[in-house]
């Protein structure tokens, strides 16, 4: 009977233990694969080892991600546990509003956190980075230790301390030998779990930093498009660091106990101590050094702001050594990510939004005119991507890279026929739950709207309500899912017959999975660009002038577009790769000659709010 | 001990500037209009008038049921996890506790996916359930892939506050119960559960806390249909740029939250 039991206990935590591990797992495995794929493993290889370890970006990102984790940690569990100590002699009215305020940062949705952050250090004037950063991990993790440890000290007998202290101990020697022993299940707990929240946190990181500070998750998040085995290979690595640790510290004891029983307990944790201070003495050490080597004076620097995995990383280092300067290059997300953290004062010199963010930033004033007598190479720009609605005669941008909006579709299953029909195969039922939407209010209107024979900048509320209809419609008969970046990976592990996807995106998905073809429908699409701007308060004009100089120059432009995959606004980079890489890839090449295709306009915030609110309700039933 | 009382007062500093002053920053913008100043203060309930919409309340609903049902879940499965593991020698504890946490240590997007890559069309279990013969099953973009992965992603915060309040239980107690003649079932109701229901609570509004605001899973695992409140607040914070009416929604979640908390409040004083 208590050998049944027995057996069933292993054999419920084993399952846990594989269903705790069974991502990881799969994750490890994936550090190997021989392509850029995390859904289909298509062969070993040590690639993204090699890479990992030539990325300086992302081992500053270790760095910065282990000493904000260590020092919030210890920190915040110092800071929580004196409170937690403190709070059970308060009095009632401090007690209720200190634990409800304790709430706060834990019900929060982190995006509230972020933002009400970033708006108290903007207004405190404290330059964001690496401070502001372990500041704003300080506040979401103390709570976490606070509610670990206060239900510890509450269940504490209240006379023990008075005992100690009839017997002769001070205030503090009763806190450290007899109280603190008591809880130390709750500190470690809390510690555990301020140390988790650290380690894994992205917006709250995101918002608060800056100045070209990022920890591993503000890497990997800005990586949405093109998530690469890289970061697999470090999380790879980070485990067996961890094992190796646990095996270290655990193991070596247990076997030497064997070998001394009498080893006293106390010695052990002075040992446990001695440990504690060293990994904090190692950080402060590592985080000096850190600041000295971020602080290296005399050249110039020029602060670039671009989306994530959309530049060659090798081209950075080539143009500060080719003009003799620092180059801080920081990421964003979406484009409106990065104008919530333009509008909170960062300053960056060079932007790289797109068509409609530019538009708005020009009539926010924001962007000073490109002097274009410096740009030498602007003859290298082909005609094609010059002079759009979005910034009639480029006065305040030169382009950067361009491309259409698309159906993916699996050739296997769709008949050429049915393509055809355009946005109208997004309503045939032969593929009812076979496709993927693209997860924004934008992209899906501009489908429907284009469906119908409408202009995708339409303000008419008819015309509005019918593309809502349509889309209802499609919900309600095909069943789509409505999906993010994912969709590449997915479409490259063939998932689906039909998916709206960037052209950039489809060259790249074609050129992974063989059997996918992509359309632009006749009906007209959106044809997009996206473009470097100076902004007004840049600092180093003449720089950041050099800098797009140098991304249209032939070689640099090409060697981007074959890192990136998005099609090149270079005449002879375009060329090249239509006969090289993308050969027979139509994605690569958007159409111009489609009357029917537009540009995004700029929204104001109204007609966004109105867009929003129906997509919503799209999407949730 | 009436000198640790002092020992607040860094805290109450620090809450004060680093999470009330924000939190008065939010509730500003959601009792006004005007984009994203608060140069003007134009003070308006519109924006929570908004929210009264049936989609609105809809999101709103959907999320609390998935934040019960994953906290139900998590406690069914983490208790007797939780348990198991305060039953064992005291070294082992400490490696297992460590074990349940190190997954959370690496990027949630990267499990995030490898769970995609696990439950897809084409993925891995259905790739070997095609092998054995069987018919493949849809997973992806359902209840139960988004659940799995919510529970995936916070059952360590289940488990460690459980294990922590087990783990100093003092064993005498139960031999006493025992030796009073209660039998198994009501030395775990009565002693054992009794004495780990601070840890239960702290777990659960971890846990319920962190899944209904919850939005990077259920947009991967379910798909962009899967609108749930964080969501719905990520969108008008970011891609809208509507503040005034992201902060009336996490306000509003924050007073739901806080008469959820409320109830478990006087169910705990009640336990006491």
């Amino acid at each position: 009977m208590k050998g049944l039991k027995r057996f069933f206990s292993r054999f419920y935590m084993v399952l846990c233990f594989i269903f705790f591990y069974l991502p990881i797992l799969v994750t490890v495995v994936f550090s190997f694969n021989s392509s850029k794929s995390l859904t289909s493993f298509t062969g070993f290889s040590l690639r993204w080892y090699q890479e990992l370890l030539g990325n300086g970006e992302i081992m500053s990102a270790v760095y910065v991600s282990v000493t904000i984790a260590l020092l919030s940690t210890a920190i915040s569990t110092i800071l929580g546990t004196l409170t937690a100590l403190g709070l059970s002699r308060s009095r009632r009215f401090l007690k209720e509003y200190l634990l409800n305020v304790n709430n706060i940062p834990i019900l929060n949705p982190e995006i509230v956190s972020a933002i009400s952050l970033m708006l108290l250090f903007s207004s405190l004037g404290l330059p964001k980075g690496y401070w502001t950063m372990l500041l704003a991990h300080i506040s979401f993790c103390t709570p976490f230790v606070i509610t670990s440890v206060y239900p510890k000290v509450r269940s504490l007998d209240p006379n023990l301390a008075n005992a100690a202290m009839d017997l002769g101990a001070t205030p503090f020697q009763a806190l450290i030998k007899v109280i603190l022993p008591m809880i130390r299940p709750g500190i470690f707990a809390g510690a555990l779990l301020a140390f988790t929240m650290s380690f894994d946190d992205f917006v709250i990181s995101y918002f608060v930093s800056g100045n070209g500070v990022k920890n591993i998750s503000i890497i990997v998040y800005n990586m949405t498009k093109r998530i690469n085995p890289t970061i697999n290979a470090l999380s790879t690595i980070v485990i067996l660091v961890i094992v190796a640790v646990l095996v270290c510290v655990n193991i070596i004891p247990v076997i030497r106990k064997k070998h001394r029983r009498k080893e006293s307990s106390y010695a052990r944790h002075r040992k446990w101590a001695w440990a504690a201070g060293g990994v904090a003495a190692v950080a402060i050490i590592g985080l000096v050094a850190g600041i000295y080597s971020a602080s290296q004076g005399g050249k110039k620097t020029l602060y670039i702001y671009n989306a994530g995995e959309y530049i060659n990383p090798d081209l950075i280092p080539q143009f500060e050594k080719e003009y003799n300067c620092t180059v801080v290059y920081e990421t964003f997300e979406s484009n409106e990510m990065m104008y919530t953290k333009l509008g909170s004062g960062d300053s960056y010199d060079v932007i790289i939004p797109s068509d409609y963010m530019i538009e708005r930033l020009i009539k926010e004033e924001l962007l000073q005119p490109i002097q274009w007598e410096l740009i030498t190479n602007k003859d290298n720009l082909m005609d094609a991507v010059m002079d759009k609605s979005y910034d009639p005669g480029n006065v305040y941008s030169v382009p950067y890279f361009w491309g259409s909006v698309g159906i993916l579709y699996d050739t296997q299953v769709v008949s050429p026929e049915d393509i055809s029909a355009g946005w109208d195969v997004l309503m045939n039922p032969k593929y009812k739950g076979n496709l993927y939407m693209y997860d924004s209010e934008r992209d899906s209107f501009m489908v429907a709207l284009k469906a119908l024979g409408y202009s995708m900048n339409t303000h008419d509320t008819e015309q509005i309500e019918e593309a809502y209809n349509w889309l209802i419609t499609q919900r309600d008969t095909m069943e789509p899912v409505y999906a993010g970046d994912d969709v590449i990976d997915n479409m490259i592990s063939g998932n689906k017959a039909l998916a709206i996807v960037y052209s950039g995106d489809a060259s790249y998905i074609m050129s992974e999975n063989e059997n996918m073809g992509y359309y632009t429908p006749q009906q007209g699409t959106n044809i997009w660009y996206d473009a470097m701007v100076i902004t007004k308060d840049c600092q180093e004009v003449e720089l950041a002038h050099q800098f797009i100089d140098f991304m249209l120059r032939e070689d640099v432009a090409l060697a981007n577009t074959e890192y990136v995959g998005y099609s090149s606004v270079v005449t002879s980079a375009f060329e090249e790769m239509q006969k090289t890489v993308y050969a027979g890839i139509n994605a690569y090449v958007p159409d111009t000659d489609n009357a029917n295709d537009e540009i995004f306009a700029y929204q104001d915030t109204q007609t966004k709010q109105l867009f929003a609110q129906l997509w919503t309700k799209v999407k949730a039933k | 001990m009436k000198h640790f009382k002092k020992l607040t007062y860094p805290y109450v500093l620090w809450s004060a500037l680093m999470i009330v002053i924000p939190l008065i920053l939010i509730a500003i913008y959601a009792f006004t209009t005007d984009g994203n100043t608060v140069k003007t203060l134009n003070f308006t309930g519109e924006n929570f008038a908004r929210i009264m919409e049936p989609t609105y309340l809809n999101v709103f609903w959907k999320s609390i049921k998935m934040g019960v049902i994953t906290t139900f879940i998590c406690l069914l499965v983490g208790y007797p996890l939780a348990y198991m593991i305060s039953r064992c020698r005291e070294e082992v504890q400490g490696l297992l506790i460590l074990a349940v946490t190190i997954p959370t240590w690496i990027n949630m997007l990267l499990r995030t996916y490898a769970w995609m890559n696990l439950l897809a069309d084409n993925g891995i279990i259905n790739h070997l359930l095609t092998k054995l013969g069987l018919d493949p099953l849809k997973m992806m973009y359902t209840d139960f892939s988004v659940i799995l992965g919510m529970v995936c992603n916070f059952l360590p915060f289940m488990i460690i506050p459980i294990h922590t309040a087990l783990s100093k239980m003092d064993h005498s107690l139960i031999e006493a119960a025992m030796d009073l003649g209660a039998n198994k079932v009501q030395t775990f109701r009565k002693i054992i559960l009794k004495l780990s229901m601070p840890g239960v609570w702290n777990g659960c509004m971890m846990v319920f806390l962190m899944s209904i605001s919850a939005f990077v899973i259920p947009k991967l695992l379910g798909g962009g249909q899967y609108v749930l409140i964080g969501n719905l607040i990520e969108t008008q914070f970011i891609s809208v740029g509507d503040w005034n009416f992201g902060s009336a929604i996490s306000l509003l979640l924050a007073a739901v939250i806080l008469v959820f908390m409320m109830i478990m409040k006087k169910m705990d004083a009640k336990d006491d």
